[in-house]
């Protein structure tokens, strides 16, 4: 195999396949650092804001880039409105029981997509998505853009916490919880302001893999295990271990074709994440909670 | 004298026992008060109190003319009252510099003369204002803590031992920070395990046993007092 | 209509309630007794199901098998089968915080449903395979129902009291030891991941011997029989409606949930056909909102665990687990 169509068959796919993991994964290990607990809704939610997109797209006549803003903020919502009916009283229990409880909530967001939009596959309507040929790398248009926003969001998301005061007091809850409060840090609107996060990582993380792939109900359900692979691999509650390991995933994904039948593709995540834990349980950055 | 910060037979605990029995204390303006007794007297505990970290049964607690009893933590920095827990007191992944902006979220607007007075209180943390406050040694980290706690410009400032498992010399850096922190007009409780030294420089101390009052007075007092240093100061 | 075949429906309903009864007890000794989050309980009925089926039926074109073998041998080949697919996975897992081994095991159920999808030569494909024997099947349908109701009972009561009896034994007091203070346990010189790997691999292959006997009630296993998801959250919320840590709980809640879950799906077959398939979802939603009832208003479930119920000497000297305790007042000031 020559080094172009490694490139275009499993390079250039790997990263856009590792940059809808690492938005993923960001989500979860934001939730981690904060909240302190897995959060197995995290696919499903994805799936709730790739729909979303769908929902703003067709009713406004907008482009679905144009709809994922508002879709994003409707997921973020979404997310805010669950942890205040679900999780919220579940917080001075173990959070194991949060976890349990977030499949269950998986479990509805997926039946609500599935009661209005059904089982059938879809995608977005945003033209002809022909590949073009740049040096002999063919690359999609749709795939550039998916690279370029990842990186936009990234870019973004670190700025806001790293100088923002409210990105600041993220940190500092995820760090100390009772010493933020007792700065005055009121620890419930930084839950609110994480889910808000969260809900619209996942959004763009849905929407992302639609445009890629196609939308379906069960879309956000297949990529949970990956994108969990790719915060653990990263070590969980570091943001730049989540890129890393979601781009580790996407692109181990798209080789394992060349070693294992394709039937079992989807199950490199899950590889990972086992080796994962038997040689470096902590991730690649070391994560601080574990 | 009127009182700062008053707590008046406070009992209570963290569950259903009492751990504190009609405590009572009091803090007058620009005191430095020094709390100490054997271990499990309840010291910290009397601490945690005033920030409404247990549940307190009876008693009240007035900060400056402001009853805060059964407040949350978060709402009792805003009267105007700053804690520095004994462990885990600074933000080990952000800097030492994000630590003071931290000290200083309830804030609006410009702060930077807090940050100013902080830097010049601490001078050797201008240089390391970069570094991650968990890379520092035990008593750089106990200089973070209290910096960011003084960023509220409190009325009064609690510290949980601040001088446990540093050297001496640390020690004595702690107590003269303590002096020019009182010296800028701020009050201090000190929660200490080294009885004597922390007798000596603070102007009063309370003495506690079994979560009950055991004697107070003025620090040179106590240490005069026989049946004391027999008890508690080992002499 | 005799008064047998008007009793084939609430039989058909307690066979399939002494199954999933089966399924809690064992989710019960890895979640009540050991604290472990197994989110893929369905991966290990499936292994069962398969083993069962494959041990036990005719030779058939294109796949292994022809073994015949008699269904208690297919059961015991279930059980073994869910031990050897266990153990790793405990081993690499249950070293670190619950929710590792939870998301690993989904891993595992999926892993499962891909290799009964796709190794045809094992397990037949999405043709799956037929012909598996069924304990008194000879008999007319009604009295072989009976029958087998007979056997579902039977196998459910002696695993309900050989996991009784293993609870009260030291082993069992170890294991709530371990759960309710893991550093205490360990500091007692409690080998803390073993006892976990035992309870791991106990719960699993009574997992399997559920799966076994599922696959001898029905004849015929598909990849598309087991829903990976509905299964394993069906039981989840069986013993946590129970009562995570007394079997006898999570018994009454797979009761209530399976005639619940069977009630529901009798309403949802008589509406017309495209509001049956929106309702079919509907269902579900309203089961992932039944958890969150039940986590909100009653953690404890409703028969809680009471130590010297399931647990001799008294020696935690509590009530409830701490494990799902529910206090007062929120400290996220």
């Amino acid at each position: 195999m020559d080094i172009s169509s490694f490139i275009n068959f499993f390079l250039i796919p790997g990263i856009i396949l590792g940059s809808i993991y690492a938005l993923g994964a960001i989500g979860v290990t934001l939730v981690y650092a904060i909240m302190r607990h897995g959060h197995f809704a995290h696919g499903d939610l994805a799936t709730f804001g790739a729909f979303m997109v769908l929902l703003f797209s067709a009713s406004s006549g907008l482009s679905p880039y144009a709809a994922l803003p508002i879709a994003a903020v409707a997921a973020g919502l979404m997310a805010i409105a669950i942890d205040w009916l679900f999780y919220t009283h579940l917080r001075t229990l173990p959070k194991i029981i949060t976890t349990i409880s977030s499949l269950g909530v998986a479990l509805m967001l997926r039946a609500v997509v599935q009661i209005f939009w059904g089982v059938n596959t879809l995608s977005y309507e945003t033209g002809i998505a022909r590949p073009e040929n740049w040096f002999g790398l063919r690359i999609k248009p749709h795939e550039v853009v998916t690279v370029v926003m990842v990186i936009g969001l990234v870019v973004a998301l670190e700025i806001f916490l790293r100088h923002s005061k409210w990105g600041k007091a993220m940190r500092a809850m995820s760090d100390n919880p009772d010493l933020a409060s007792l700065c005055g840090i009121d620890n419930r609107k930084v839950i609110a302001l994480t889910w808000m996060l969260v809900g619209a990582l996942c959004a763009a993380s849905g929407f992302f893999l639609g445009l890629n792939t196609q939308v379906k109900s069960l879309m956000g359900w297949n990529i949970l295990l990956p994108t969990f692979a790719a915060a653990i691999l990263g070590g969980v509650g570091r943001i730049e271990g989540a890129i890393l390991g979601g781009l580790i995933v996407g692109i181990c994904e798209e080789m394992s074709v060349l070693v294992i039948r394709s039937e079992y593709k989807v199950l490199s995540g899950f590889v990972i994440l086992l080796l994962a834990l038997l040689i470096r349980p902590t991730g690649l950055f070391r994560g601080k909670v574990l | 004298m009127t009182a700062l910060l008053t707590m008046s037979s406070i009992s209570g605990g963290y569950g259903d026992a009492d751990i504190l029995h009609d405590l009572s204390m009091e803090v007058g303006a620009r005191e430095i008060v020094a709390i100490i007794g054997p271990n499990g007297a309840g010291k910290s505990t009397a601490m945690k109190s005033i920030f409404g970290l247990l549940t307190i049964r009876s008693g009240t607690i007035v900060v400056d003319g402001t009853d805060i009893t059964g407040w949350a933590p978060s709402r009792i920095v805003r009267s105007g009252i700053c804690y520095v827990p004994q462990v885990a007191n600074v933000f080990y992944d952000m800097t030492v510099h994000e630590n003071f902006e931290m000290g200083a979220f309830l804030r609006n607007g410009d702060y930077s003369d807090a940050l100013e007075r902080v830097y010049e209180m601490f001078p050797d943390m201008k240089a390391k204002q970069k570094a991650l406050a968990g890379s520092l040694s035990g008593g750089q980290r106990q200089m973070v803590a209290i910096g960011r706690a003084l960023m509220l410009d409190p009325k009064v400032l609690l510290l949980d031992e601040p001088t446990a498992g540093l050297s001496p010399k640390y020690m004595e850096q702690i107590f003269q920070t303590c002096r020019d922190i009182r010296n800028t007009g701020v009050a201090l409780v000190l929660v200490e395990q080294h009885a004597k030294q922390a007798l000596r420089f603070a102007d009063r101390g309370y003495v506690l046993a079994a979560g009950r009052n055991r004697c107070d007075g003025t620090g040179v007092d106590l240490l005069n007092n026989r049946f004391i240093a027999e008890m508690f100061l080992g002499a | 209509m005799n008064f047998v075949t008007l009793l084939n429906y609430p039989i058909y309903l307690l066979i399939f309630i002494s199954i999933y009864g089966c399924l809690t007890i064992a989710l019960n000794v890895q979640w009540g007794y050991a604290g472990l989050f197994n989110a893929g309980v369905a991966g290990f009925f499936a292994v069962g199901a398969y083993t069962s089926a494959i041990l036990t039926s005719p030779a058939a074109v294109g796949r292994i098998g022809g073994f015949s073998l008699p269904v208690p041998v297919g059961m015991l080949g279930a059980m073994l089968a869910c031990v050897v697919a266990a153990w790793p996975v405990g081993k690499v897992c249950l070293r670190f915080r619950s929710d590792y081994l939870a998301i690993v095991s989904i891993g595992v159920a999926e892993a499962i449903r891909l290799v009964v999808r796709s190794e045809e030569w094992l397990t037949n494909g999405s043709r799956g395979i037929i012909d598996i024997p069924r304990p008194f099947g000879d008999l007319p349908y009604a009295q072989s129902q009976v029958a087998f109701l007979g056997l579902s009972c039977l196998i459910l009561l002696v695993v309900y009291f050989l996991v009784e009896r293993q609870l009260r034994s030291p082993w069992g007091r170890m294991m709530r030891a371990i759960r309710d203070n893991e550093t205490a346990a360990q500091a007692m010189g409690k080998d803390v991941p073993r006892r976990r790997l035992e309870a791991f691999i106990l719960g699993s292959a009574l997992m399997g011997l559920a799966g076994a006997l599922y696959v001898h009630l029905t004849r015929v296993i598909t990849p598309d029989a087991i829903d990976p998801m509905i299964v394993t959250f069906l039981v989840w919320i069986m013993v946590i409606l129970g009562g995570s840590g007394n079997n006898r709980g999570v018994l009454v809640g797979a009761l209530i949930i399976w005639v619940i879950w069977s009630a529901s799906e009798l309403v949802t077959d008589q509406l017309p056909a495209d509001i049956a398939l929106k309702a079919k979802y509907a269902r579900m939603f309203l089961v992932g909102l039944l958890l969150q009832v039940i986590l909100r208003l009653r953690p404890e479930g409703l028969l809680p665990e009471r130590v010297g119920t399931a647990g001799g000497s008294g020696d935690l000297g509590r009530t409830s687990p701490e494990a799902i305790a529910p206090s007062e007042g929120s400290d996220d000031v």
